[in-house]
């Protein structure tokens, strides 16, 4: 066994004058490439410009059909030829308005269950019931129901939607309003929020990162929904006027019946591209202006 | 009860021709957990006059958070009542406004001065949103806040914070400002310069506050009077002067044998307190 040691006991100093720092710079700039390379866009455009090649060299080399998997340039090609000339924004302009309109009403319904939810103890026993039994179903498993109940139309495909958007919408949201803090709520009391000025004020603030997180899920589930939907029957929705008819999973369904493989995958290039707008321009937008300034991202 | 009365720390003010601000009588208050109904405060009674500085002391347990709760109106007593100007207390109210512990009591999508206006705005203080800016203004600059007006909570450090939730408490001039052991959650030094300020804000305007702490210095120090409460469940134990104790003399002979006092006064029967699982709410 060693000894214990004892405490080394050593003389105190006090600097008499620390003077100022002669190594190196306290704050130097960072040069232009570690800038740039330490940019968030640059970072991911490299991987998708490597992708990109990647793809090209390959469809090129190794000969594959073009009906397998057409080159990148030739998709390029389909992808400006269906905007100029097919009115493939105007699909996607369809899409995006069923889209609304059931991302809406599903807020709606979501709005009234939660607040069931938040009042009385029987709201919240059938939001979590009705949660727990429904959220598992895919939306689109209940397309043949709708079909049958609302005929082949835009409603049918609005009813897939309301289902995909109202269980994580209110789920978020009713978690969110739960776990709003015991101090805040009594501040919020403290000075004089009642009944529905105490929700709008406080409540809904306070949850709004989980709130928010509930908007952006249901807005991503929404959207595979309806391109799935639009896949089986898209065609009905239809606006012959204009000539163009269908959404963007319509013109994806025909372009594969008619073999224009390379316009399949413009198509399925457009739902990427909206998907990725909406999430990061509108939400991130969103997020930075509120939950982010805030310093309040969701738990 | 077995209220003690002491003049040990000097003469008394007179209190003869003065009403109390707030009159807290026999008040029995009692919560729910899981499996318990916990009593955690027995027949506590205690008068707190203008520009006291009235410090609820005790360890945990003794029910000095669920008191200054039962004062706020979150919590109704089940025996006694509790008066403020010789109204009973039913609500939570602008009237007395309430500091926590915790820094989230700061609403963290308002800046420092919103947190404040809003307050002023929705506690009925201004009807005017010029008015509330100016307000909040003069009571940022008062916390020695200046330039943080525009910040949001989660920029500030924790002293700033409790700063923040001072100036928005005392913006709303309430009759009694309840601080819930304010500065429990800082570093050491950071407390001890906000019990300085504290007791420079109040030298300005000599606002009443009910302090609750569990640390028997920082109650000599910031207290005017003290009311000492035993635990499982809280009954007065005593109400001491503290008027003459500061800062200034911390350490010192007077300092030092009050707070031993105090401190056999709450471990004397130490051995007594049974192992009751309360979830421990203060």
């Amino acid at each position: 066994m060693d000894k214990i040691p004892d405490v080394l006991v050593r003389p105190e100093f006090e600097a008499s004058d620390i003077g100022k720092a002669s190594t190196a710079d306290v704050a130097r700039k960072l040069t232009l490439i570690e800038r740039i390379s330490d940019m968030h866009s640059v970072r991911k455009l490299s991987i998708l410009v490597i992708v990109v090649i990647v793809w090209e060299v390959y469809s090129r080399l190794s000969g594959v059909s073009e009906l397998i998997l057409p080159k990148f340039s030739a998709t390029a090609l389909a992808l400006a030829d269906a905007v100029f000339s097919e009115q493939l924004l105007y699909m996607v302009w369809n899409s995006i308005t069923v889209l609304i309109s059931g991302y809406a009403i599903g807020i709606v319904i979501a709005t009234l269950l939660t607040t069931a939810a938040a009042t009385t103890r029987f709201g919240s026993d059938i939001l979590s019931t009705l949660t727990a039994m429904l959220n598992p179903l895919p939306a689109i498993a209940l397309l043949p129901l709708a079909l049958l109940w609302f005929g082949l139309g835009a409603d049918a495909i609005i009813f897939t939607l309301l289902h995909s958007v109202i269980w994580p919408v209110a789920l978020n949201a009713h978690v969110g309003f739960m776990s709003v803090s015991e101090t805040q709520r009594m501040v919020g009391r403290n000075y004089g929020l009642r009944g529905i000025v105490y929700v709008v004020k406080l409540l809904i603030p306070a949850a709004f990162p989980q709130i928010l997180m509930g908007l952006k899920i249901g807005w991503s589930y929404a959207w595979r929904t309806l391109i799935a939907a639009e896949l089986v029957f898209g065609g009905s929705i239809s606006d012959t006027s204009e000539g163009a008819s269908g959404g963007l999973g319509w013109f994806i369904f025909v372009s594969q019946m008619d073999l224009r493989i390379a316009y399949v995958f413009a198509g399925l290039f457009m739902v990427i591209l909206v998907g990725v707008v909406v999430e990061t321009v509108v939400f991130n937008k969103i997020e930075s202006l509120t939950v982010r300034k805030w310093g309040m991202q969701a738990r | 009860m077995d209220t003690k009365n002491s003049t040990a720390a000097g003469s008394t003010p007179a209190v003869a021709d003065t009403k109390p601000i707030l009159e807290v009588d026999g008040v029995t208050l009692q919560y729910k957990t899981k499996e318990h109904l916990i009593t955690a405060t027995y027949r506590v009674g205690f008068d707190v006059y203008p520009a006291d500085r009235f410090v609820l002391l005790g360890p945990s347990g003794c029910g000095k958070s669920t008191l200054l709760k039962g004062i706020a109106g979150y919590m109704k007593p089940v025996e006694g009542a509790i008066r403020l100007k010789g109204r009973e207390i039913s609500d939570p109210g602008p009237d007395r406004v309430m500091v926590f512990q915790e820094f989230d009591q700061l609403l963290p999508w308002k800046t420092v001065k919103q947190n404040i206006t809003f307050a002023l705005r929705n506690g009925g203080k201004s009807d005017n949103a010029a008015e509330a800016d100016d307000i909040a203004m003069e009571y940022i600059q008062k916390v020695k806040l200046s330039g943080f007006e525009d910040t949001y909570p989660h920029m500030l450090s924790g002293g700033m914070k409790q700063r923040v939730a001072i100036a928005r408490g005392m913006a709303m001039e309430p009759d009694v400002l309840l601080m819930d052991e304010p500065f429990a959650a800082l570093d050491a030094l950071t407390r001890l310069q906000m019990q300085k300020e504290l007791l420079q804000l109040w030298e300005d305007t000599h606002f009443t506050v009910l302090f609750v702490t569990h640390s028997i210095e920082e109650a000599l120090i910031v207290g005017s009077r003290i009311l000492v409460l035993s635990p499982h469940p809280g009954q007065v134990k005593a109400e001491l002067n503290a008027f003459d104790l500061n800062h200034e003399n911390v350490g010192t002979k007077e300092f030092v044998e009050v707070q031993q006092r105090i401190h056999d006064m709450l471990f004397a029967d130490r051995i007594l307190e049974d192992e009751i699982q309360t979830g421990d709410k203060g």
